[in-house]
């Protein structure tokens, strides 16, 4: 490896980590000073003070807010996120069993957002000023003016009441029976050698993944248009057409690799929009996964968990945005030999 | 690999599949809500079990008892084995009892009269009960017999010598004698049992091989999965108007009247509702006859008929002429109010789970401006609200509740609301304090002969209805869709039925039709 | 300002997104006047007209307790329209003033600030703001915090980059060169320069936190009833569908509309003024 790519790394790093600590110290302030009784909310309806005093001492309520932040992080070093008061079990063995279903959900909706986003802005660009430019900025511009929950509730209604072609709810037909290994099923059932249930699985995971990807689809689409149409104003490009180059190579070779630089950032940004717009998605579509989780455990005011949650969510979107950089200096030899301050 | 014949063979099990709003605790020890018991009935077994289509209770893993004194001793049936193949004994019924009570929660409050447990030899148990108190049988449903053996194999983490009880086990585990075993328990998403071949009364061939409960789905969903033939049996709080639909598309409606009613139950320590004439107006204003057209579903069917006073239709004591709006009445009550109206906002709560209640919240927001009463709505989802009503300063105004009678007896319905050591619960948001109510409800507990409940129980109900410290919206009946795969006899027809919220759903006793 | 409109006025879709803003803001204004049932924006009941298929006089059909769906849109716009005018009222000059600061002063001021920013932009926007709803009272101020709360590092973000590349501008070189204060260099220099990409960004705003606002209420933490609210109305239509199809799809064309039109406006605005991104 080279080492200018280390030491950006290794910055980011650095810094994601400073911000990921304030994250948790932001997340955790807000959690305390809420008004209501954690303890109370846990024991249910018919609990007696004396059971909310002890739970209350043992969860450490009655000491100040930098002596609980104190033991949250030492327990935090040792990977333990504490019970959560909404289901009775560690908040990080909820995290393991819900994260794979949000993962793959966002996994897939980020792949129709590249694999639908970037060609249609391509085509955009290329035809400019022609009616399928008109169209598709049209559609795209409709697609981020929408939030997921209403193209969630629109897709259903269309397409698994109306047309049932698409099941309405869930990751996959009860009939199969799938060991969890890791908890993906697109990969547990590939394990299993079971190829229908994995059909299913693919037939399940549609609609709230396209519902999830369309303002990321308007958003790439568009941004990877403008850029386009940035480059295609260079000389450069006058040049490489007088020379007689293919159309088809302009476009590709001369407008869209350099205006993929920044197409890429807001890539970044928006997968990790998903991760909250996933809260919208799985409400609709009963998706069993960590952002219905949430929603559940922020109804509840189960603080572990939602401080857990939380965390988990803001940490995977600093990795998107590293991955992001990285991946761009690897494109960009400028970026990569001459890394700005910040 | 699944052969062709594999999958050929696993569709020949029959599936029974059915849904639940909250998540089901597993832990038989802490059922509370509806979910929670249709897991407890089937996946245990309880000493009695209420008489089908009729009063009273009838032997079940007990075989016989006897009152002594304050005492009860209870014969166990000797060829009883838990799912694990452990025989039940004495000691198993000695340690539930223990364990509810040192965990005291769910419903364990049931139990407060019942000093101590002690196994006599190998199938004889002994209650001790600190004074007579007649509903104690019929508390005996809420008592699932747990596996002892099993639980202290697996005791988890906890000071002394019974460290956590077995409740990191058992909130993800089964431990009785019951006829379905749990396979899985997902919290988000569902349990899924299936049948004991080995139970002790035998699980009839037509009985759902396996069965999941479904946690969470949306009205929608269940409408069409139903529609779909991918569900079976929706849960009670469908809205009306989703019933309506599923009904005209040819599904069955089914039913259950567990002793329940739905309360608007009103902050008597806070003004303006401290005031009795006040309560009272708002109580004549409310517009009972709406209320009713609200949860109709067809003509003939609804999911409450019309309210006759603080006793459901039914039980000891229950009024007989049906309560109505009197417009004149309750401004006359709102004159003599030491409030006035132009002084105060009412808060009105809804629990944010039951869509239906917002609707009932609008309909009091217009009934009691028609007085020129000023209030404000408020979802509330029900864990804040059951934290909310600790103290009554943050209690609403106006709260929505159903409730009913836990083990099918008025007591274990109206002592829970109104007495005044038990305030401010989920099911006492009322805090009333009134000596005359505390002295009916203990009454009605230490008198065994029916006449004389039924005459303490009366006087309770007009005692209710003179200081209002609740609204009497209707006594509740619960609706279920079902896909016609299934027969349920014990929701459908009034022979079979338990009168008890939720043993209907014993899986045992239903009937896949093989459609 | 005449040729800016002109530019404007030639390109159909941006006349489009005129329109559409123009609407939404008149029907907004004039509630009171266009909605057939004015009296529906707050607890009526009418059972005798309940939950009723789009039919005269019932353009959009009624809800469940009978209310017109129609009027209750009109007046869900105006709480849209005041929370989003709100929250940027507040977001803008909070993040614009933070951003010029740090891109300006520079040194452990910056390195400060930008952290802190980082922290707000490494929550992503809806769970920061959901979690601070679901720890609050739901009602419409706190909706407005919260997210006015996750609103404003996008600005500090925007101007602090701006900032930046026109602080190695030769007009601010000069202008320091001849001894201008900092805080004339900032308000007086700077800004200026960025005022067409924060009004561009303002614009499309506006219909984003439309679209946030609506998404904490689909999730039952907004604004409460009997206030009409576009998110809570196809949250709570939802459940009835497919038969009450019209609960759900008016709101969530309403949102549409809007986010649509202001999306319209920004673009426009954007080409015209030439601002960046």
């Amino acid at each position: 490896m080279m080492p200018p790519i280390v030491r950006l790394l290794a910055k980011r790093l650095g810094t994601s980590l400073i911000v990921l600590v304030g994250v948790s110290m932001l997340i955790f302030a807000i959690a305390r000073i809420i008004p209501g009784d954690p303890a109370r909310i846990a024991l249910g309806p018919n609990a007696t003070a004396e059971q909310i005093t002890m739970l209350r001492e043992r969860l450490h309520l009655d000491d100040s807010i930098a002596v609980q932040y104190g033991y949250f992080v030492r327990d935090l070093l040792r990977g333990d996120l504490g019970i959560s008061l909404y289901t009775n079990r560690p908040v990080t063995a909820d995290i393991a069993q819900f994260l794979p279903a949000t993962l793959e959900l966002i996994v897939v909706a980020g792949l129709m957002m590249i694999l639908i986003g970037l060609p249609l802005g391509i085509i955009s660009a290329r035809y400019r000023g022609s009616w399928a430019d008109n169209l598709i900025r049209l559609l795209t511009l409709l697609g981020v003016s929408a939030p997921s929950f209403v193209w969630a509730v629109i897709l259903m209604l269309l397409f698994a009441f109306f047309l049932p072609l698409f099941p309405i709810a869930g990751r996959i037909t009860d009939s199969y029976t799938i060991e969890p290994v890791t908890g993906f099923l697109f990969i547990d059932t590939l394990l299993a050698g079971n190829l229908s249930a994995f059909a299913d699985a693919a037939w399940h995971i549609v609609l709230p993944a396209f519902a999830l990807a369309l303002s990321g689809i308007g958003q790439a689409a568009r941004l990877t248009r403008s850029n386009m149409v940035e480059t295609y104003d260079k000389p450069y490009i006058e040049m490489a057409q007088s020379y007689g180059f293919p159309e088809g190579k302009i476009a590709w070779r001369f407008a869209f690799r350099p205006s993929l630089i920044p197409s890429l950032t807001i890539i970044g940004l928006d997968f990790a929009a998903m991760l909250g717009n996933a809260f919208l998605v799985e409400a609709v579509f009963a998706w069993p996964g960590l952002s219905r989780y949430g929603v559940a455990v922020i109804l509840r005011k189960d603080l572990n968990a939602i401080v857990g949650t939380v965390l988990i969510i803001s940490a995977m979107f600093l990795i998107v945005n590293i991955v992001v950089d990285l991946l761009i200096a690897f494109i960009n030899p400028r970026i990569r030999y001459s890394q700005r301050a910040t | 690999m699944l052969t062709p014949a594999m999958v050929a063979k696993a569709s020949t099990q029959t599936l029974l599949r059915l849904d639940e709003v909250a998540v089901g605790e597993l832990d038989p020890g802490k059922a509370s809500d509806y979910a929670d018991s249709i897991l407890m009935f089937n996946v245990y077994d309880t000493l009695v079990l209420p008489v089908q289509g009729g009063p009273g209770y009838a032997p079940h893993l007990a075989e016989s008892w006897e009152a002594d004194g304050t005492d009860f001793i209870f014969k166990l049936r000797d060829d009883v084995n838990f799912q694990s193949g452990n025989p039940l004994t004495a000691e198993d019924v000695v340690f539930s009892f223990e364990r509810m009570k040192e965990l005291g929660q769910g419903l364990s409050f049931v139990f407060d009269k019942v000093e101590s447990a002690e196994a006599i030899d190998e199938h004889t148990v002994r209650f001790n009960l600190t004074e007579a108190y007649s509903p104690f049988e019929a508390s005996l449903v809420r008592l699932p017999i747990v596996d002892k053996k099993l639980v202290m194999e697996n005791l988890g983490e906890g000071e002394g010598e019974m460290k956590d009880w077995g409740q990191a086990y058992l909130s993800g585990n089964s431990a009785g004698t019951g006829a379905y075993k749990v396979v899985s328990h997902n919290p988000q998403q569902e349990t899924v049992m299936e049948k004991n071949r080995d139970y002790f009364l035998g699980v009839p061939e037509e009985a759902p091989d396996q069965v999941r409960l479904r946690y969470g789905l949306e009205a929608a969903t269940v409408r069409t999965l139903i529609a779909q033939g991918e569900h079976d049996i929706s849960s009670q709080w469908l809205p009306p108007e989703v019933l309506k639909s599923l009904a005209a598309d040819g599904a069955q409606i089914l039913t259950e009247t567990g002793g329940g009613a739905f309360y608007i139950k009103m902050n008597t320590q806070k003004p303006p509702l401290d005031d009795v004439n006040c309560r009272l107006a708002l109580a004549k204003a409310y517009d009972y006859a709406a209320g009713i057209t609200m949860v109709a579903v067809t003509d003939d069917v609804a999911q409450g008929s019309p309210s006759t006073g603080g006793i459901p239709v039914g039980m000891f004591g229950a009024a007989e002429e049906m309560l109505q709006r009197d417009l004149e009445a309750a401004k006359q009550h709102l004159a003599d109010c030491k409030y006035s109206p132009e002084d105060f906002t009412l808060e009105l709560s809804w629990i944010g789970e039951v869509p239906i209640e917002e609707r009932f919240a609008l309909l009091m927001q217009a009934n009691f401006a028609e007085l020129g009463i000023k209030s404000e709505i408020r979802k509330v989802p029900w864990a804040l609200f059951t934290e909310q009503v600790a103290k009554p300063e943050n209690t609403p105004n106006i709260s929505q509740i159903f409730a009913n009678a836990v083990t099918g007896d008025p007591d274990t319905l109206l002592y829970p609301m109104y007495h005044s050591s038990v305030a401010g619960t989920w099911q006492s948001p009322e805090y009333l304090k009134d000596d005359k109510v505390d002295e009916l409800l203990a009454k009605g507990r230490t008198v065994t002969d029916p006449a004389e409940r039924e005459a303490t129980y009366a006087e309770l109900n007009d005692r209710l209805m003179e200081i209002a410290p609740t609204i009497y919206g209707y006594d509740r009946q619960s609706l279920f869709a079902a896909s016609n795969r299934v027969k349920a006899p014990a929701l459908s027809d009034p022979e079979k039925a338990f009168g008890l919220d939720g043993m209907g759903f014993s899986f045992r006793l239903m009937e896949m039709t093989g459609e | 300002m005449k040729r800016t409109l002109f530019i404007l006025l030639r390109n159909p879709l941006s006349v489009l997104g005129l329109i559409l803003v123009g609407t939404v803001v008149l029907s907004a204004v004039f509630a009171d006047f266009i909605a057939p049932f004015p009296s529906h924006r707050g607890a009526v009941v009418d059972f005798a007209n309940f939950n009723k298929a789009p039919e005269w006089p019932y353009i959009f059909g009624t809800d469940l307790v009978g209310r017109d769906l129609f009027s209750r849109i009109l007046y869900a716009y105006r709480i849209s329209l005041l929370l989003g005018v709100v929250v940027l009222a507040i977001a803008v000059p909070v993040g614009v003033t933070i951003g010029l600061v740090a891109g300006y002063v520079g040194g452990w001021i910056e390195y400060v600030l930008m952290r802190i920013t980082d922290v707000f932009l490494s929550i992503p926007p809806l769970v920061l703001a959901l979690s601070m709803m679901g720890l609050l009272e739901p009602t419409l101020t706190n909706g407005m915090l919260a997210v006015t709360v996750m609103w404003w590092p996008w600005y500090t973000r925007l101007v602090y980059n701006l900032t930046r590349s026109e602080k190695e501008e030769g007009y601010v070189l000069a202008a320091e060169v001849i001894g201008a204060s900092r805080a004339h260099m900032i308000f007086r220099e700077i800004l200026p320069n960025c005022v067409p990409s924060i009004l561009t960004k303002m614009t499309l705003d506006l219909g984003f936190v439309i679209l946030i606002a609506s998404s904490l209420s689909f999730l039952g933490l907004g604004v409460q009833p009997p206030t009409p609210d576009l998110g809570s109305m196809v949250a709570d239509g939802a459940k009835y569908l497919p038969d009450s199809w019209w609960l759900t799809v008016f709101p969530g064309l309403a949102i549409l509309v809007a986010v649509f039109g202001f999306n319209l406006l920004g673009d426009a605005l954007r080409d015209v003024l030439g601002a960046e991104q």
